[in-house]
């Protein structure tokens, strides 16, 4: 994949949304809220009959993405805004383009626009990342 | 009904506890994000957020009763800004620092009166290189005031 402003970079996709990795992450964010484990209270608040995604989880997708589109890199910056929910059994899909690039010796700092969308609804996360990689990794012809 | 102005919250102490990224929960976390811990050590990058969030000096529920709000209205997570100034590394103790830069009152649509509060932590070595900050900003829906 060649680098350059514009470039868009390889979707993540996430087939389904699982309610076992909402279990699993529960005790790791030591969050106890039960909006991310038990139906009955999420209904109870009148927030649908979907668990609902923890929002770290949400990023960590992200930060994947930009792991797999620029391998060897150092995320540097991440800056985000949580727009909507992500309910159990959303299918998501990352989109990202490259705004710019900044040389520096040996060193490319690439910025891009990012955001993750639920298939069947709309954009859930937007942001802006910044990720330092070797220059020589801007012509690769990956 | 009257909405109560927001407390003044601004430069209150969120310092926190040392956090270690133990290798084994760090393959836990990789993996339910369908991906391989990397070999050579590092975390995932989320543990900035995570290890800010979990080490600081108070619970989500004591960040909202310091705001008057009670964690069972639903407060939301609304921006994130990390910067990482080398990666992060299991089995590293990091000490949490942090603050809280505000509260601040806004109108809504939506929801109607709400609170933005605003805070800042960091994750630091214990020579005190600064390893990664976030600042975050949770959304506080007051409801609608008569006043409206």
């Amino acid at each position: 994949m060649k680098i350059e402003v514009g470039t868009v970079l390889p979707r993540l996709s996430v087939d389904f949304v699982s309610p076992e990795t909402m279990k699993i992450w529960a005790p790791i964010l030591e969050d106890p809220n039960p909006i991310h484990l038990d139906r009955d209270v999420v209904r109870a608040k009148g927030l649908g009959d979907r668990l609902i995604n923890q929002g770290p989880i949400n990023l960590g997708y992200i930060v994947n993405m930009l792991d797999a589109a620029f391998p060897g890199g150092v995320i540097e910056t991440i800056a985000n805004r949580f727009v909507d929910n992500v309910y159990e059994g959303d299918a998501l899909e990352t989109e990202a383009r490259v705004t710019g690039i900044e040389r520096a010796g040996d060193t490319a700092r690439v910025t891009c626009e990012f955001g993750l969308r639920a298939k069947e609804r709309d954009l859930v996360i937007t942001g802006t990342a910044t990720v330092a990689v070797p220059a020589s990794a801007l012509d690769d012809p990956r | 009904m009257t909405i109560p102005d927001p407390p003044d919250v601004a430069g209150h102490s969120l310092d926190g506890t040392t956090y270690v990224i133990t290798p084994e929960q760090n393959a836990v976390l990789c993996r339910s994000l369908g991906a391989e811990p990397a070999p050579d050590g590092k975390a995932h990058p989320v543990y900035c957020y995570i290890a800010t969030q979990v080490g600081m000096g108070v619970s989500v529920a004591g960040l909202c009763a310091l705001c008057d709000f009670d964690v069972d209205d639903g407060p939301m997570m609304g921006t994130c800004e990390m910067t990482y100034f080398q990666p992060l590394m299991t089995g590293q103790g990091y000490r949490v620092r942090g603050t809280v830069i505000g509260l601040t009152r806004k109108k809504s649509r939506k929801l109607g009166i709400m609170d933005l509060l605003d805070y800042t932590l960091h994750l630091d070595l214990e020579d005190g290189t600064r390893a990664c900050t976030v600042r975050s900003s949770w959304i506080l829906p007051r409801g609608h005031s008569d006043e409206n």
